[in-house]
């Protein structure tokens, strides 16, 4: 087990595509209610997948007039928001206490939708139609950039991107900092939106979108028909701090992060390797000092392409054992989308959030399990767990693989 | 183009290119246009704006010391065909 400082999680901020309250997300999750719709804003018809789980545009306007500010690069936009919830949650947002805090933050695409405008200006115009202030826009730290001025954070700003497991990579860096006594405070998690025509197109070329034109039944995880993934946008921020400090300055803390692993495949660029996901499940186990039979439920990277969730339940086999008959595993993608960069924390958030309340959500889209996926899976609607302690998978593109295990606050 | 026209018009611009909502009922002329919330970067932005919207060509150092509404105003009266 590391030795160290424990790290506490006091505040969280989501933006999602079932809303940004956590107790109507909830309430979509226990009724099986999906953000994925009909893609809008742009012709899809003609593309294979025309569905994903897009934010509202007018909860965006709104909680951006709300931080006295007007509409930037959405993906910035998305994390100045959710570090902005998170920080009021965890009672910092005003509070000068904050001011060291650290801000890291994962993207897969960044801010892809200014890239987007500017290739269509300098296609249309040249040099000229480009925006001079396209570079600190576009630049995918401006994120983290954006957290640290917006609210006076001094602590360091960087982006982490590995692609589906940046969010994922980046809690878990911002755990082994406070852990390891370099940073007291640091806010974690990514954000992602890119569904505009040249972006959603070039995923829609490599394949693995789901061609399911019902959004109802698209992404379809760990199913026997599964035909691929759904894409989604949002952000979710988490305050990691110092235990001792959260507790001292009277904090609500929610929970801890108890462990971490990472590792790469080294194999393909795009398929999941067993045992590189193995090699990051067992270092997140051994950094936390638990065992798989400590684990209430397993938050999978569950992406319903049929490579990735026959693997991931393979490497789940393989790790936990025996105990992969009991410990409920299940995807919230079928919910959110495949949120790329986002998707650890938005999921990371969901799964304290499901242990704080007892009850995972459903595979809300399985209907005829894979024989391949041969672990306990949670089924179609929610169930209740007995525990504190769950594991979140994170499994991205270019072999990365990242791992945290979670823990519910016991006073 | 009269001014007050060209004025209208660059409240657009300016309003595109700022990051937060810009209280006109305080600016004047003389307002410095880093009152209105303007750094150097978002000036960048301004100057593309208006060479956009008034078809002009502006070289960002000729207008590199103006500091006030009315003097980019006037810059932009010099510049714009009457």
């Amino acid at each position: 087990m590391s030795s160290g400082r424990r790290v506490g999680i006091t505040g969280i901020g989501l933006v999602t595509a079932l809303g940004l309250e956590e107790e109507e997300i909830w309430g979509a999750l226990m009724a099986g209610r999906t953000g994925i719709a009909a893609v809008t804003g742009f012709d899809v018809s003609k593309l294979p997948c025309g569905v994903a789980a897009q934010v509202e545009n007018t909860a965006l306007e709104r909680e951006v007039a709300a931080l006295g500010r007007l509409p930037g690069d959405r993906t910035t936009d998305m994390a100045l928001i959710a570090a902005g919830r998170a920080l009021t949650q965890a009672g910092l947002r005003d509070d000068d206490a904050r001011r060291g805090a650290g801000t890291l933050l994962g993207t897969g695409m960044g801010p892809a939708h200014t890239f987007f405008e500017a290739y269509e200006s300098y296609y249309a115009k040249g040099v000229k139609g480009l925006r001079p202030t396209t570079v600190p826009r576009a630049m995918y730290n401006a994120l983290s950039a954006q957290v640290s001025m917006v609210f006076g954070l001094t602590g360091p700003n960087y982006v982490v991107v590995s692609a589906c497991a940046s969010a994922t990579n980046a809690l878990g860096d911002g755990f082994r900092r406070i852990r390891d006594g370099h940073l007291d405070l640091a806010l974690c998690g990514g954000a992602e939106s890119f569904v505009n025509p040249l972006f959603f197109g070039v995923w829609n070329r490599l394949g693995v979108l789901s061609k399911e034109r019902d959004p109802a039944r698209a992404c379809r995880s760990f199913d026997g028909s599964r035909d691929g993934t759904v894409l989604g946008e949002g952000a979710a921020v988490l305050v990691l701090e110092d235990l001792d400090r959260a507790r001292g300055r009277g904090a609500r803390v929610r929970g801890e992060i108890l462990g971490y692993g990472e590792s790469s495949d080294a194999g393909h660029l795009t398929r999941p390797s067993v045992e590189g996901q193995c090699v990051a499940m067992r270092q997140a186990l051994a950094s936390a000092g638990v065992e798989p039979a400590d684990l209430a439920y397993v938050n999978a990277h569950g992406t319903a392409t049929p490579s990735n969730d026959a693997a991931e339940c393979a490497s789940l086999r393989e790790v936990l054992g025996g105990e992969a008959d009991r410990i409920p595993v299940g995807s919230t993608k079928p919910f959110f989308g495949h949120t790329l960069g986002a998707s650890g924390a938005i999921e990371t958030a969901l799964t304290l959030a499901s242990l704080e309340r007892g009850m995972v959500p459903g595979n809300r889209t399985l209907e005829g399990r894979d024989t391949q996926c041969a672990v306990r899976l949670v089924g179609r609607e929610p169930e209740p767990i007995t525990g504190s302690l769950a594991m979140k998978n994170s499994f991205g593109f270019g072999g990365g693989n990242a791992v945290l295990i979670i823990h519910r606050w016991e006073s | 183009m009269k001014r007050e026209e060209i004025l209208e018009r660059l409240k657009g611009v300016m309003e595109e290119a700022a990051t937060e909502p810009i209280d006109w009922s305080k600016a004047e002329e003389s307002t410095p246009l880093a009152g209105l919330g303007f750094d150097s970067l978002a000036i960048l932005d301004v100057l593309y704006g208006v060479e956009q919207e008034f078809e002009i060509e502006v070289d960002a150092e000729e207008v590199a010391d103006l500091e006030t509404l009315g003097e980019l105003l006037s810059a932009l009266e010099e510049r714009i065909e009457p």
